[in-house]
């Protein structure tokens, strides 16, 4: 087995010979992977190269045709997507996917409600106990949202914000699991660089303040280069490289496949 | 219903119990109120046709459902509440009645929720238009063996069921399925319907079990809908299983659709049109129908958004 390099932290996840085929085509082939606790990896690739079906994967959306999945020591492979967000895998989508109905404070307060044992009994009955479970998620919401300044915007509707605002939601979104890990499919995209510098300083920011893993799926070269501890790199579903930034620019096999000569 | 503004979530929580005690001891008084026949038999259709409007709206409306099902819950609730009073609460001391009719609403709401789960829980992997077809089906299904059980009258119906529906039984019980819809939505539980409409994919994502919330809001439903079969039963006096047929699922779901679907004040308010509307037709009784058909047509082009639904927000 592949050990990735520069590892010393224990692993929080990892995958083993992790297969998915669609009919003919094998998205995802024989992927070994492993990530550390506070570690920010990133997974990069030409289009098609089956980073987003990794992601797929991770989280449940998809069952791996062969392989395993181990999550903070123990097997999760094919569990479905949200008992896995119970154990702590949260992300966000690469087409951005809020709740279009609901504002960006029910975005978020949807999803804080696993935390929660008050369930149809307690919203029923509404008692002392249900408003201060309401007081305490409320607090809670509000404390993510000003972090990420969208207090401001609290009761409009999440998808009527401007894209990286959406983009910024949707991290806030998944912090509200309170995740161990935290996948995110090609957060930049769509931002211009001031935006694309200060969701760097973001990533990192959640980094320490949360004490959390994070998976970066991103093309902004200038990005993934510039915060990812480590990176893997995919090409027709299988892995191809990886390692620290320097060594990944420096990788012919990626060069070739990926990065080409600047 | 309650507090609009999500400024505050407890002090939306509090005074919504409040709301509900109001509502019911107001509908307690109406019984005692002395009213034209006519008018009253009409009041009770409006209050039976909130509830199913308002339950089926859980269902199609906050979860994103579409059930074709809800008349095939009121038959069982109907037919089921009817025997039970037939049985024991004919032959029963008056003052027992009351209690008796309760529990025979209570029941026909529960036996409803049960075939609600029977349903809910296979069609859940089907999506939009095949989990109407299976609930159309679920429907006929109900109509037919109703049809065939002796028990229970088969074609020829179910008479001399006693009168026990008042205007307060209907508006109470009308109140508290407000109530429960309501209170169960705006809730951080609650908000989980809301995302399963929006995005399965995502919800589940965030620790959401879409199909624990999809059976709920069936369960839920289908228990109300048993509840008001049970209320119409005691108010016709006569169950004929015709009376159950997918028209009648079609009829609620129209209250659903101009209501805006998901929003309980204008979803029992499109109830209350709905059914006043081919009364107010009853003077030009020949072309009633196409009246009514072509009246929604043109409230559903004029307003897609639902008729009652006012501004840009969705859900709230
Ligand atoms: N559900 C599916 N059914 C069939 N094929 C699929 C499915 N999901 C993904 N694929 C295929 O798997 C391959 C990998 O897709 P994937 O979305 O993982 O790529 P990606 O690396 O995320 O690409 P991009 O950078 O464009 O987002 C593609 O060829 C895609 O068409
Ligand atoms: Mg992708």
């Amino acid at each position: 087995m592949r050990k990735g390099i520069g590892m010393s932290a224990p692993s929080i996840l990892s995958l083993r010979e992790v297969t998915i085929r669609f009919g003919g085509l094998t998205a995802v082939s024989g992927l070994n992977l492993e990530i550390g606790e506070s570690e920010l990896v990133g997974l990069i690739g030409p289009n098609g190269a089956g980073k987003t079906t990794a992601f797929n994967l991770i989280t449940g959306v998809y069952a791996p045709t062969e392989g395993e999945i181990r999550f903070a020591g123990r097997p999760v492979t094919a569990k479905r997507p949200h008992d896995l967000t119970k154990l702590g895998i949260a992300r966000t989508f690469q087409n951005i996917r809020l709740f279009s109905s609901l504002t960006v404070f029910d975005n978020v307060r949807a999803a804080t409600q696993l935390h929660r044992s008050h369930g149809v009994r307690m919203a029923l009955w509404r008692g002392a106990a249900f408003a201060a479970a309401e007081a305490e998620v409320e607090r809670g919401v509000m404390e993510l949202l000003e972090i990420f300044d969208l207090g401001r915007v609290r009761d409009e509707i999440a998808t009527s914000l401007p894209y990286g605002d959406q983009r910024r939601l949707e991290i806030v979104r998944a912090l509200a699991t309170q995740p161990k890990l935290l996948l995110l499919d090609e957060p930049a995209a769509g931002m211009n660089p001031t935006e694309k510098a200060e969701l760097m300083r973001l990533i990192r920011f959640i980094k320490e303040r949360f004490k959390i893993s994070i998976m970066l799926v991103e093309h902004d070269m200038k990005v993934v280069m510039g915060i990812c501890e480590r990176i893997a790199v995919l090409e027709y579903g299988k892995k191809i490289g990886e390692g620290t930034p320097g060594e990944i620019r420096k990788d012919p096999k990626v060069i070739a496949a990926y990065l080409g000569t600047e | 219903m309650f507090s609009r503004s999500p400024l505050s979530l407890p002090t939306a929580c509090q005074g919504a119990k409040r709301w509900l005690i109001a509502a019911v001891l107001c509908s307690i008084l109406l019984s005692f109120g002395q009213f034209n026949r006519y008018y009253l038999g009409v009041a009770m259709d409006v209050g039976i046709n909130i509830i199913l409007a308002v339950s089926l709206n859980l269902i199609n409306g906050y979860t994103g459902q579409f059930s074709l099902g809800h008349a095939g819950f009121m038959a069982v609730g109907a037919y089921t509440a009817a025997k039970f009073s037939l049985v024991f609460a004919v032959a029963a001391p008056e003052p027992a009645r009351p209690v008796l009719f309760l529990v025979a609403l209570v029941l026909g709401g529960a036996v409803a929720a049960l075939s609600g789960l029977a349903v809910g829980i296979p069609s859940l992997r089907l999506k939009g238009d095949y989990l109407a077809i299976v609930t159309l089906g679920f429907g006929e299904i109900i109509r037919v063996i109703v049809q065939n059980l002796e028990a229970v009258g088969a074609a020829s119906g179910l008479k001399g069921i006693p009168k026990y529906t008042t205007l307060g039984w209907t508006f109470a019980l009308a109140s508290v399925t407000v109530y429960v819809v309501v209170s169960l939505v705006n809730s951080t539980y609650g908000r989980g319907f809301i995302a399963v409409k929006d995005d399965e994919v995502a919800a589940s994502s965030m620790g959401i079990n879409p199909v624990r919330y999809k059976v709920t809001a069936f369960v839920v439903g289908a228990f109300f809908a048993g509840i008001a079969g049970g209320l119409y039963a005691h108010h016709k006096q006569f169950l004929a299983p015709t009376g159950f047929d997918f028209l009648k699922s079609i009829d609620i779901v129209v209250m659903v659709i101009l209501g805006g679907m998901g929003r309980t004040a204008s979803v029992a308010l499109a109830a209350v049109v709905l059914t006043l509307l081919p009364e107010v037709l009853r003077p030009v009784s020949e072309y009633r129908m196409i009246l009514y058909a072509l009246l929604i047509i043109g409230l559903m082009m004029a307003r897609p958004q639902g008729l009652f639904a006012f501004g840009r927000r969705a859900v709230k």
